[in-house]
């Protein structure tokens, strides 16, 4: 479908069509990941604001509902609810339309938050965690995550703004929260440790992923060729606070000792940079079993796998997310964790660590401990049994493929 | 005389009893008790000192001590206002009457607006009775023909708005910005990617690890919600933090260029200004306290959530519906509020009024007697209500019984600056403070409204009032208060 609508946009001429094949070849997104309504109905063009809505609507009536569902909370029990959408922040908030729909107390204390990017899931945590310690009594959070599709499918021919075509799909979260020990007893999990990293104070980072005018009326998010770097400096930044927090000592002192050497073998100038560089790393699955990394992309999944040196197994979750569910910007997370979960790899005891990265540019971890059973497939009920699948060669290549053959600039359909 | 008059006088001395009720009860028995040590006699009172053993004596200073270091541990942190800078609108971005209309008019020939002549008639009737004046201000923006909505113009106002007032704030405190650990944006109708608080990092260099937030959609009452945020965060930080709170609304995108009536009204209220905020848990230079924020969402109800909605109209046009009912659902939710922040701030002597008249209203039947409107000028010596509309401030003066001077600060902003949406409150408190008339102890009542349809307060208690009239009113604080007439005459 995503042919069909990029076939649609017939301001692209044949450098692009090309450029599109490559980024969505090389995507790892697949063929069932979700567009909104107006998307299917050849809308995407001209969105309404109601469109939007609905596609909101849509989201909590399924998640939220079911979510207090299983749980047996009452939306009058919530205490506090935070929200996060990136892209899309109508008045009144769409907290408060959480509230009105689901009928919540007049004192909730509700927070909307917007623009925060990718990795507003865990800056919400963060919020309700806060809300949670500040208050006295027993408090129940409602954290709900997801993205507005409907009104950003970008339009123009700005390559950098293309990507987001190609990544971002429909798909959200809601998660439950407390402090109340006789709630406890029932949690999935229990949140550790929360480090948040924001390096806005560099030009090229803050412009990295930005949302802007393309010279010719039309906006999107124009992702920029220094993205990876900033990514990387802000992942540094972050795991150089989490580290004392996650690991052991015994794995701290390890780090320490080899930087020592490393430094001294440098000083002296008897190995090469890279070659003692490579080798010292440190070691997080001596703190964390489990890797939730935000499927941004496959850039970011492989280059945070090649940072913290881990093992397919260990990114399996991340990649198959993306396969599955494309880039759903902040509950992403979630869906990574929801494999795990469906999978039965978490273990009462584990712990799971949670990156993310977002404009900004933030890169933003947590740690969680799993307390509880945790056996539940949630959205991956229908397919997990596919997954791993055999191959994931991307079928555009096949289907596309012409385009690389075609001569000329231009392209008639 | 009359029974009515009787009481009057008999109000003071009742206030007196019920307020120092425990001083009141103390008293006697603190004579009783020393009368009856005096009738034992010193050589029995020795006798029963030397009869004391050490343990009693142990027990008697431990347990009062260790009660009152557990129940001062067990209090929530204080959290102060440092300082408070607005956005100081300039004179070249003022639109009076003249030049709005005139450009309204203009822009009605414009290709795709379905903005008439009868909607502009309509607004000028608005603007004449609006209560604004004939110095608020409107981004650059919006003073071309056709306006500009775009993203690059909406980003120019914002950091127009938002960095001048930090840079004010910044100045006046003499806080580096490094030092900021949480900062909580508040804007309801914009929300780029990156956010307000990803632009001002950005600007001002802060620090990698510092919380930031950006709170959108939240109406105009937003500014309270941020103070909450901030004020949550505070807590549970380490002594000494700062949070920096920026509160704004950026008009350019939300130009409406439609017909439709009430969604042409927020074009003539809705105006620039921003403001910033600086609060910590340290007191050393504080200038307020926080001593209470109470929000109330009422947005349960179909009808309140409806009442500010922003929505496209039949052509297409996007802006904001104000529903009829918005002066009644303001009502209610102040009504809600009141009842939730009155057992806080309240003396006592009001309260018990308050429970008594609740409870004949129930065992009597509601017809005969009238609700006890508790006097909240006992509670406070300042108001500061949300300059949303003139009907808005009028409503709340006759709800809560205010003289004109208590409204003053809101009507006087609501005519210099308009309604600024979240940052309105901070205009009024500017007008308070360069009137010379915040002291020491006075205790201040900010009361925001806003879409969802939320009531939101906060009580402050003065530590240092400001020591000029530098601000926002700078220029213009000798020609206030004005008298508004009912129709402006332009």
């Amino acid at each position: 479908m995503a042919g069909s609508l990029v076939f649609r946009n017939h301001r692209l001429g044949l450098p692009e069509h090309r450029f599109l094949l490559r980024v969505i070849v090389r995507s790892g997104i697949g063929e069932h990941s979700y567009c909104p309504r107006n998307f299917v109905e050849r809308r995407e063009g001209a969105p309404t604001h109601q469109d939007a809505l609905d596609e909101m609507d849509a989201f909590f009536d399924a998640a939220i509902a079911d979510l207090l569902h299983r749980t047996g909370v009452a939306p009058g029990d919530v205490d506090v609810l935070v929200v996060n959408v990136c892209m899309f922040s109508p008045g009144p908030s769409l907290a408060s339309r959480i509230v009105r729909r689901f009928g919540m107390r007049e004192d909730v204390a509700a927070y909307n938050l917007s623009g925060m990017g990718c990795s507003a899931g865990l800056v919400s945590l963060d919020l309700a965690r806060n809300a949670l310690r500040a208050r006295p009594a027993s408090v129940i959070a409602l954290v709900v995550s997801t993205e507005s599709i409907a009104p950003h499918w970008y339009t123009g021919t700005d390559r950098s703004m293309m990507l987001g075509n190609c990544l971002f799909r429909c798909g959200g979260s809601a998660a439950l929260l407390t402090n109340d020990p006789s709630l406890g007893r029932r949690a999935k999990m229990a949140l550790h440790h929360l480090v948040r990293a924001n390096i806005a104070a560099d030009d090229e980072a803050h412009a990295s992923a930005q949302k802007r005018d393309d010279g010719s009326g039309r906006a999107g998010i124009s992702l920029s060729k220094d993205l990876p770097k900033a990514a990387a400096r802000a992942l540094t930044l972050n795991l150089r606070r989490l580290a004392p927090r996650v690991l052991p000592v015994t794995e701290l002192a390890r780090f320490a000792v080899r930087n020592l050497c490393k430094n001294l073998v440098l000083s002296r100038g008897h190995a090469k940079k890279t070659h003692v560089a490579a080798a010292n790393k440190i070691n997080f699955k001596a703190g964390v079993e489990h890797f939730c990394i935000h499927p941004g992309g496959t850039a970011v999944i492989e280059g945070v796998k090649a940072s913290l040196d881990l093992d397919a197994y260990d990114v399996e979750p991340a990649r198959m997310t993306l396969h599955r569910w494309g880039n759903t910007s902040a509950s992403s997370l979630w869906y990574v964790l929801s494999y795990m979960e469906a999978k039965g790899r978490l273990k009462r005891g584990d712990r799971v660590l949670m990156l993310t990265f977002g404009s900004g540019f933030k890169c933003n971890s947590c740690v969680w401990e799993v307390k509880g059973c945790m056996a539940d497939k949630g959205a991956w009920a229908e397919c997990v049994d596919e997954y791993p699948p055999e191959t994931m060669a991307n079928p555009y290549m096949e289907k596309y493929s012409w385009l690389n053959d075609v001569q000329g600039d231009a392209l008639l359909l | 005389m009359s029974s009515a008059a009787q009481l009057k006088r008999l109000k003071p001395v009742y206030q007196c009893v019920v307020n120092n009720f425990l001083l009141v009860l103390a008293v006697p028995l603190a004579v009783a008790g020393v009368v009856s040590l005096a009738r034992v006699g010193p050589e029995e009172l020795l006798a029963k000192l030397q009869a004391l053993r050490p343990v009693h004596v142990f027990l008697a200073v431990f347990l009062p001590a260790a009660a009152a270091t557990l129940y001062l541990m067990m209090r929530p942190r204080a959290v102060y206002l440092v300082d408070y800078a607005c956005f100081r609108t300039k004179a070249s971005g003022r639109v009076p009457f003249g030049t709005f209309l005139e450009h309204a008019k203009l822009v009605t020939f414009i290709e795709g607006a379905s903005i008439d002549e009868r909607s502009v008639r309509f607004m000028t009737r608005l603007l004449e009775r609006s209560g604004l004046g004939e110095e608020t201000c409107l981004p650059p923006a919006h003073h071309y023909i056709p306006p500009f909505r775009n993203l690059e113009a909406s980003r120019e106002e914002v950091e127009l708005v938002i960095f001048s007032a930090i840079d004010d704030l910044l100045a006046k405190t003499g806080v580096k910005p490094e030092a900021v650990d949480f900062l909580v944006v508040n804007c309801s109708l914009f929300a780029p990617v990156p956010s307000f608080a990803d632009m001002i990092i950005h600007r001002y260099g802060m620090r990698s690890d510092v919380r930031n937030v950006h709170l959108s959609g939240m109406g105009c009452s937003a500014g309270l919600v941020s103070v909450g945020l901030a004020r949550n965060f505070l807590q549970t930080a380490p002594r000494g933090s700062t949070a920096l709170v920026v509160s704004t609304e950026t008009i350019t995108p939300n130009y409406y260029v439609g017909k439709e009536r009430a969604m042409l009204l927020p074009n003539c209220l809705f105006r620039m200004g921003g403001a910033a905020a600086l609060l910590s848990t340290s007191p050393a230079k504080a200038r307020f306290r926080l001593s209470r924020v109470v929000r109330t969402l009422t947005g349960a109800q179909d009808g309140a959530y409806r009442c500010v909605y922003q929505e496209e109209d039949e052509e297409g046009h996007r802006g904001i519906n104000l529903n009829k009912d918005l002066m009644t659902i303001a009502g209610d939710a102040l009504k809600a509020n009141i009842t939730a922040i009155g057992p806080l701030v309240l003396p006592a002597s009001e309260q018990l009024l308050f429970a008594l008249s609740f409870i004949a209203r129930r065992v009597f039947g509601s017809k005969g007697i009238k609700p006890y409107l508790p006097d909240f000028r006992m509670a406070f010596e300042h108001f500061c209500i949300h300059a949303g509309g003139r009907a808005v401030i009028d409503e709340l003066q006759k709800s809560l019984n205010l003289s004109d001077e208590h409204v003053e600060a809101s009507r006087m902003a609501l005519h210099r600056f308009g309604n600024t949406s979240s940052s309105s409150l901070w205009y009024e408190l500017a007008y308070i403070e360069a009137k010379g008339r915040m002291r020491k102890g006075d205790r201040v009542w900010m009361i925001g409204f806003g879409s969802g349809f939320k009531c939101n307060s906060a009580a402050w208690e003065c530590i240092e009032p400001a020591r000029d009239a530098q601000g926002p009113w700078a220029e213009c604080i000798s020609r206030y208060p004005v008298d508004i007439p009912d129709v402006l005459k332009h």
